[in-house]
């Protein structure tokens, strides 16, 4: 598989093996899924642990692109996101990196930022290049046993070695594979959800996608329904819905700060300035809001990269871009959600019973 | 409505809640048109402490509403549109000193309309309501402000200081009026692709009581670029007209690359709402409320917090119930009684200026 022949490169076999079980697990279909890489000049890779289920996944940009963020939930983990204010100079990012492990997972980016420099690639700064990397994480050590297990930089440089621009692989995967939803009753009611990703693209050439790695306290709805598609659950098995929980004040576990945390990216083939590309990212959010309920919360550390890669010259108004950015966002969310396999003894929304 | 202000203070010296105005008020009856408590209050002045009073102009579809707060609240903010018109929210930053607000102002006429927050301060200058200073008590009355200038002609027809100060004077415990009024009176919706295609908004309250005690309310001035969606559906409720007079659907539209007005759009839109809660929060704590609550926002507006609309949020927590409440589910219900209060704005709308209101489409 391209997955594997990509791994070729790098030293251990086992990340193939890793990337090759993940594809299984994940019973992904194999079409051409629109997702982040419908972006003309992005790249994506997982690499995900065998050892637990966890990983990262990383963006790389062909050239480089326009980034910003929104960073509005409660308990982030961020590396590189005081660079991407409007205020300050740096203009250019060359790859975003997604991660499990918490906190210890920032250490992907550094594997990443290695491979950039020996293919050459960053911000020019004298006599070198520094490659601009921003990075987000989030918490998965309570899934699969030993917590000890993280990514690494090792993570990071495979992922980003691995990165192609062919169809992204979702599910129990990367960033996604430890990720779990509606843990508003401990996450023993939790489900299991992954990384998805989806695309839009209009006639006259626009095109705006998501990347996202769901680990939400919150259950995950439909928005085109209101339906829940995986959250807590009943001692039944079936979905308790977070919604009717909290409205009836129903007894419930305070969300633990630094055990969730939902993070992604929306990219876009059009031409923004730093200020646009941030209020990108801060649209984008939406689709968080529409898709995640409770969203924001103090135990999240929800956080969302936006960039603009300027390879298409058309004329495209912000609002448009940024609400696709939502719609497509939304998409994603739901997509990690029912492409997602059952991990750690967490079952996904395709274990439910019907 | 008569009421009588009592300047109070705090019974026990030194606790750190401001001297503040106890009000007696005597209802009239005849212009209620109908008994006190014969409804229940399922708005915003449920919440014990909050009042809420509209002015609505005469001479052009206008207004303004005032969210009053005996004794103070702890307040905060969350401010994600693009093009907003507010005052006093530098002071809402949880890093800056003043922990209390006295009032709150949503009010339509744009920035001119800011002036509408200095006739409530006015008025609670008058009655001894304010921040303790050594020379006099000051009032904190943060405001924001929608534009609605287009609507019904005479855009130089705007609320000023007397509109802020009849609404404070108007402000009682009843339930909210909703509808075309106040800061909702030239509200609009569904402008994708222009006036002529957009419907009436206007201002909605909702809230909830928990067996527990706590309560969660909103109000919300909704005057938004985009479509108004029920989430429970994800049917439209108002929003852009296609030609036929039927929804055109924004989701579709920007789906499908169809050609809009959006490249030469002016800022005609913004959003404005206050929640509440009777929980007792840190400034830092009810700044996450907001920030939550305008998922409420993204919930039942398609698209929002675009570059032209001005979406602002404020919270407010007035501590009177001393139960123990996580933020999250405080912040969760508050997103959902914002999501509530925009599809009762639409709802409880009429027709005015020209513009359709929800319930004047043909079934």
């Amino acid at each position: 598989m391209r997955y594997c022949s990509a791994m070729k490169r790098s030293a251990l076999s086992l990340a193939c093996i890793a990337a090759a079980g993940a594809a299984l697990a994940a019973q992904s279909p194999s079409h051409a899924s629109s997702g982040l890489t419908a972006v003309e000049g992005i790249k994506v890779g997982h690499h995900t642990l065998a050892e637990r289920p966890t990983g990262c996944t990383v963006i790389l940009v062909d050239g480089d692109a326009v980034g910003g963020v929104s960073q509005r939930g409660g308990a982030p983990g961020t590396r590189e996101t005081d660079l991407l204010n409007p205020l300050n100079m740096v203009d250019k990012v060359n790859a975003v990196v997604l991660s499990g492990g918490s906190a210890f997972g920032l250490e992907a980016a550094t594997g990443t930022v290695r491979w950039l420099e020996e293919h050459n690639i960053g911000w020019p700064a004298g006599p070198s290049k520094v490659p601009i990397v921003p990075a987000a994480i989030l918490f998965d050590l309570g899934v699969g046993g030993n917590p000890k297990i993280r990514p690494t930089a090792d993570c990071g440089y495979k992922a980003a070695d691995a990165a192609t621009a062919g169809p992204v692989q979702e599910g129990t995967v990367g960033a996604g594979a430890g990720a779990t939803v509606g843990k508003l009753d401990g996450p023993n009611k939790s489900m299991k959800s992954g990384l998805g990703t989806a695309s839009i693209s209009l006639p006259n050439g626009l095109v705006v996608a998501a990347i996202v790695a769901v680990n939400a306290v919150g259950d995950i709805i439909d928005p085109a329904n209101g339906q829940v598609v995986a959250g807590v659950r009943n001692p039944d098995g079936t979905l308790a819905d977070a919604r009717k929980i909290l409205r009836a004040g129903g007894t419930m576990q305070r969300p633990r700060a630094g055990e969730n945390t939902t993070i992604g990216l929306v990219a876009t083939n059009a031409r923004l300035g730093k200020a646009l590309a941030t209020r990108m990212a801060l649209m984008a959010d939406d689709g968080y809001a529409r898709a995640i309920s409770p969203s924001h919360t103090n135990g999240d550390g929800d956080t969302i990269f936006s960039l603009a890669t300027g390879r298409w010259d058309g004329n495209a108004d912000i609002t448009t871009i940024g609400a696709l950015a939502a719609e497509a966002m939304a998409d994603a969310v739901v997509r990690a959600a029912t492409q997602a396999t059952g991990a750690a003894g967490i079952p996904a929304a395709r274990d439910l019973k019907r | 409505m008569i009421c009588v202000a009592q300047p109070f203070r705090a019974a026990r010296a030194g606790v750190g809640r401001p001297e503040g105005l106890r009000y007696t008020c005597l209802f009239a009856l005849a212009t209620l048109g109908f008994a006190p408590g014969a409804a229940a209050n399922d708005t915003i002045t449920l919440i014990h402490g909050i009042r809420v009073g509209h002015h609505t102009l005469a001479e052009r579809p206008t207004g303004c509403t005032v969210i009053l707060v005996d004794n103070g609240a702890v307040a905060g903010i969350a401010q994600r549109g693009a093009a907003p018109g507010t005052r006093e929210t530098d002071l809402l930053q949880s890093t800056n000193a003043a922990e209390r607000v006295n009032g709150i102002v949503l009010s339509g006429g744009s920035a001119f309309g800011l002036d509408a927050a200095n006739g409530a301060a006015r008025w609670l200058d008058e009655r001894r309501a304010g921040i303790a200073t050594p020379d006099a008590r000051v009032p904190i009355v943060p405001a924001a402000v929608l534009i609605d200038l287009w609507v019904g002609g005479k855009p130089r027809v705007r609320p000023n200081a007397d509109c802020g100060y009849r609404a404070a004077a108007h402000a009682s415990r009843r339930p909210v009026v909703e509808g075309s009024v106040g800061a909702g009176a030239g509200a609009t919706v569904g402008k994708l692709l222009g006036r002529d295609h957009a419907m009436k908004g206007g201002i909605g309250s909702a809230s909830i009581t928990l067996p527990n005690g706590l309560q969660v309310a909103a109000i919300v001035a909704v005057n938004a670029l985009g479509d108004v969606v029920d989430p429970h559906s994800g049917a439209i409720v108002a929003g852009a007209r296609a030609d036929a007079g039927t929804f055109a659907d924004a989701r579709r539209l920007l789906r499908s690359g169809a050609s809009t007005v959006l490249s030469a759009l002016p800022a005609e839109n913004t959003t404005i709402a206050v929640v509440a809660t009777n929980a007792r929060l840190t400034k830092t704590s009810v700044t996450r409320i907001a920030q939550m609550a305008d998922a409420g926002f993204a919930r039942a507006i398609v698209p929002v917090h675009t570059i032209a609309d001005g979406d602002t949020v404020f919270a407010l927590a007035t501590g009177t119930w001393r139960g123990t409440a996580d933020v999250t589910a405080i912040g969760a219900a508050a997103a959902d009684q914002v999501a509530a209060a925009i599809v009762r704005a639409v709802r409880q709308a009429t027709s005015a200026g020209g513009v359709v209101a929800a319930r004047d489409l043909p079934q």
